[in-house]
Order: structure tokens, then sequence, then C-alpha cells
């Protein structure tokens, strides 16, 4: 009570890694919600028939019960903005497809939010003409070496196909290796 | 000021603070765990974290102790050596709940004393960020606060950020060992 499961809740959060998150605490979020709704009878308990302007006992007990509520929702909302924000930086980090891991620790709302952050990247990019998610960091080259990490098999890259076989090195456009790379299918091979 | 999602602010105004209730307070019983009724006496001593204890103080419900944290032993552990106060595992949040505090109790000597606090623990840390590499984590690192640990990590990538670029490859810098390489086979 009084917004202490609130706080462990995003004690979780914080644990965690910059852009990382922990899997989604279905539970005590739906505790905390409970804890809401207990707070919330007392304060109906405490104010019936009261005149509100009397300061007396009832009027700071709902007073607090009023407050507890105010913060766990703070707390809660602070929890789906920081889990949306991350969300919204792996579509820039790693791309159109989450690896499993990532998905797993989302829940179902957090999945959709997230096809339908990509639905509004790509159909803003269709709008520019323009593929905003790649160069993230300004390239020296436009061409650079990279090795294959795992088998990939046949690539049609722009207007001839490259076979991606296991280990093989290749010397490929910046803006075709990007989306490999950011898989972790192939590495940039640095001399 | 820290903003409503901030979830650092969020944390830091969660650090309890002892208040004495100049008020009753009714239907609040978990409050105290010492009542048997379900409410709260007044003059009762009780631990309340910062946020409640706050909007309390505010509307002269309560008023705050001031916390072991900007006590005399407190002050006695900075004048004698402030770099070494650990205020990592103690008090992380020492700076922000000082400022916060401050305003709602009566102490006016607080707002100097961490002025003093930060102000003598400022050079040992910068001349440490400067120093230090990207991996290893001196150990004095565990002993700062929240607010100078962000300080700490600004200077030290900045500072790597310097090396690099000090170094950078522009094709004349990287000076090789001129040996003595003689061809002995003459064949």
């Amino acid at each position: 009570m009084y917004a202490r499961r609130a706080a462990q809740l995003l004690q979780e959060l914080s644990s965690c890694e910059e852009g990382q998150l922990p899997p989604y605490n279905g539970d005590k979020f739906d505790q905390v919600i409970r804890e809401c709704e207990e707070h919330s009878r007392q304060f109906q308990s405490l104010i019936r028939d009261k005149d509100i302007e009397t300061k007396n006992e009832d009027h700071y007990g709902s007073f607090i019960h009023h407050l507890s509520i105010i913060r766990n929702k703070r707390c809660l909302m602070a929890y789906m903005y920081k889990r949306a924000e991350v969300i919204q930086s792996n579509r820039w980090n790693v791309g159109r497809v989450l690896p499993r891991e990532i998905q797993d620790k989302l829940n179902f709302s957090e999945q959709e939010y997230f096809k339908d952050y990509c639905g509004v990247i790509d159909s803003y990019m269709k709008d520019l003409d323009l593929d905003l998610t790649v160069d993230m960091v300004p390239p020296k080259d436009p061409y650079i070496r990279v090795r294959v990490l795992s088998e990939i098999g046949e690539v049609s890259l722009g207007d001839h196909a490259v076979s991606l076989t296991k280990d093989s090195f290749h010397f490929l456009r910046r803006t075709d290796a990007e989306p490999f790379i950011s898989q972790g299918l192939m590495e940039e091979f640095v001399e | 000021m820290p903003g409503y999602y901030d979830i650092s602010d969020i944390l830091m105004e969660d650090e309890a603070v002892s208040v004495v209730f100049h008020v009753g307070a009714n239907g609040v019983g978990l409050l105290d765990p010492g009542t048997e009724t379900n409410s709260v006496e007044k003059g009762a001593k009780i631990d309340l974290p910062f946020w409640l204890a706050h909007e309390l103080c505010r509307r002269r419900a309560v008023s705050i102790t001031i916390p072991s944290c900007f006590g005399q032993k407190m002050k006695k552990d900075v004048q004698a050596d402030a770099a070494c106060v650990d205020l990592g595992t103690r008090y992380p949040y020492f700076y922000e709940f000082g400022c916060k505090l401050f305003p709602l109790v009566g102490d006016k000597s607080i707002g100097p004393f961490l002025r003093h606090t930060f102000a003598n623990r400022y050079k040992e840390m910068l001349s440490k960020s400067h120093t230090a590499s990207l991996n290893a984590i001196p150990k004095f690192v565990l002993r700062l606060s929240k607010e100078e640990y962000q300080l700490f990590e600004a200077a030290r990538s900045s500072m790597v950020e310097f090396k690099k670029w000090r170094v950078r490859d522009l094709g004349l810098m990287k000076t090789t060992i001129v040996g003595h390489k003689r061809k002995t086979d003459l064949h």
C-alpha cells in the first residue's frame, strides 16, 4: 500500500541497462491497480456525508488516500512511458523485425504499439521517398568490407545477385549491408 | 525541473523521512505499524515516504524532522574529508533530496552545506574522471551520488573521445620503429 509496490516496478525498470527492458511485469501492474481501488474505497468511506471544508481527521485521512492514488498513477504512467520510449528506439537501432528475446519481454499491447509505430515511420519515409533508418552514424565511405557470420544465401542487391555464404568476405555498399549488420548476420571487417 | 515521467525523480521521492503529525488522520492505520486503531494519532512520529511528507507539510499537517543525512554526524564527516564520504550506497539522491527538503524544514544551513560538500568532492572527482579508462571502474565511483556519477561519466567519456581524436588516423601519425632490416640474403 501507499505506492511501495509501484516504486518496486520502477526500480525493476531503472535497474536495467539503457535501451534494454525487463519483461513486462503484468502481475505487479495489476496489483498496483487493485491498490488504487482499495485507496478509492477507503477514500469514499471517509468523505461520505462530510462537509469538505472541515479539516478533521477524516479529511486528512482521505487526503492521504487521494495522494496515494495520484502517486500510483504517476508511477504507472512513468513505467509505460519509459517502456514506450525504449520500444521506439528499438525500431531505429534494431530494425523492423524484433528478435525473439526482445519480443518476449513485451506484452500484447506493446507489440501492437511497435507495429503501429513502424507503420507510421514507414508511411512517413514513403512520402519522403527516403530511408531514414540507414546511416545513423555518418559513414566515412559508401562501401565497406563485410564478413558474413551466418548463412544467408542468395540475395539480390541492386542489379546483381550475391551469394552470402558463411565466412565469406564481400565488398558491399553500406546501405545494403546495414540491415544485415544490425541483425547480427554480418560484421564489418576492420583491418 | 525534473519532469512528470522522470524515473529518478520518482525514486528519489520514495526516500523515507521521519515526520511528526500535528493532526490526527483516520483510515490510514497502515502508515503506523504501532497503532491498534485504523488511524494515526496527533503527535505520532512516523516514517513516511518523501512524496507524502512533502504534500502534508505544505498543508501544515505534519512537520518534517531533518534526516540523518543532513545531521551533525554527517557534517562532521564532511568536515573531516568530504571525498571519502560514501554517498553512493547510503544516500544516492543526496543533492536532489537536499534541494527539495530545504524549503520545508526550518534549518537554513542545509543549502550552504550541500554546496560545500559538492565543491569539496568535485575536485577529486574531476581529476579521477580524466584519468579513468573506459572499462575499469575505480572503487571510488561507488561512493558517488547519482548526480555526481552522471558528471563523472560525462567527463570520462569526453576524455576518452578526446584521446581517440588525438590519435586518429591521418595517415601520418603512426610511426613504426625503423629497424635495421638488412637483407642478408643476397641472391
